[in-house]
């Protein structure tokens, strides 16, 4: 007899379902954005919405901004609070031995995964030319906080990528490739597995 | 770009049972379609926190612009909605409860699809409301 179906679960940025939550003038989408849920869905995957903490803070009328600006003590706090409310949900799955991943968003200085956006002396007035922002590899304010909330409750890291989004100009296609090819891997990586659960 | 509309989904719409003979609305094309956002709401269960920041997030959009309606499902317990806790959450912001909508999933899909999509098509702000804050 076949073992029942692994229950897959991907943690996803808020925006990625909610495009009302982004800053001033960084909504591609008008609702949601769809290729993500495809490709998810189409894998199978049970969707986990992460909340925004950039709405939550600064509020829908924000301006834009990179890490060091949202690298405070209070920022720092706020974030904490969200992954607080959100770990137990998370932890239940990783519990139940759900294969469960993170999409982020790359290039925010909150969400992002594999890469941030960076700029030193950012401050005041926000009227810089277009793209005049560094995207440096590293996870956002917010991520790193909230994985800093699941270790802390012994669970293990989940595995991570960012879409595209936040990087300057904006490549659907190239977005859409990458995380699928993510996707696909951690198909192979859990039938692999699966025969050495990890138990937590 | 952003559509100004946000639909709270409880979490049974947007990631349905599996249940033998029941063909489930798809309900995230629906709101793709009628341009709404999603704010998803857990299962049923003790999420006291977790509640309270769907509340101050939900508190930002009402008190900006945004049109926010309540999506739950009639076979859930509390329809999904958590409205025994979230409801005087939002009072306590200062935010009038959103107009729910229940979706019968054991009811015929093509029916509750047609039923969903004409309550988020008619519902925005006034248009005085609209114009204030989205230009």
């Amino acid at each position: 007899m076949e073992p029942p179906a692994q229950r897959k679960v991907a943690l996803i940025a808020h925006c990625l379902l909610n495009q009302n939550a982004k800053v001033c003038e960084g909504a591609r989408y008008p609702a949601l954005v769809s290729p993500v849920i495809a490709a998810l869905r189409e894998r199978g995957y049970e969707l986990l919405q992460l909340p925004c903490p950039e709405l939550a803070f600064a509020g829908t009328r924000r301006w834009w901004a990179v890490y060091e600006q949202y690298d405070t003590p209070a920022y720092r706090a706020h974030c904490r609070r969200l992954a607080q409310a959100i770990a137990p949900r998370i932890a239940a799955h990783l519990r139940a031995g759900a294969e469960v991943v993170l999409i982020g968003l790359d290039g925010s200085p909150s969400t992002g995964v594999r890469f941030t956006s960076s700029k030193r002396d950012w401050g005041g007035r926000p009227n810089r030319p277009q793209d005049d922002w560094d995207i440096v590899p590293g996870r956002g304010v917010w991520i790193e906080e909230l994985e800093a909330e699941l270790a802390r409750r012994g669970l293990p890291a989940v595995p991570a990528t960012g879409w595209a989004l936040d990087m300057g100009r904006y490549d659907e296609t190239g977005a859409s490739r990458d995380l699928e090819e993510f996707l696909d891997q951690r198909a192979l990586a859990a039938s692999a597995g699966r025969d050495d659960p990890v138990t937590l | 770009m952003r559509g100004w509309r946000i639909a709270l989904v409880g979490d049974a719409l947007l990631n349905p049972p599996s249940t033998p003979g029941v063909r489930p609305i798809d309900a995230l094309r629906l709101l793709e379609q009628s341009a709404y956002g999603v704010l998803q709401l857990p299962p049923p269960g003790e999420h006291r926190l977790l509640l309270a920041v769907i509340a101050d997030q939900i508190a930002e959009y009402a008190h900006h612009g945004y049109a926010v309606v309540a999506l739950g499902v009639c076979e859930e317990p509390g329809q999904g909605l958590h409205w025994r806790r979230l409801a005087p959450l939002l009072r306590h912001r200062g935010v009038a409860l959103p107009p729910r909508h229940l979706v019968r999933c054991q009811g015929d899909a093509e029916v509750e699809s047609a039923r969903l999509t004409a309550f988020l098509q008619a519902y925005d702000l006034p248009p005085e409301e609209q114009r204030r804050w989205r230009g």
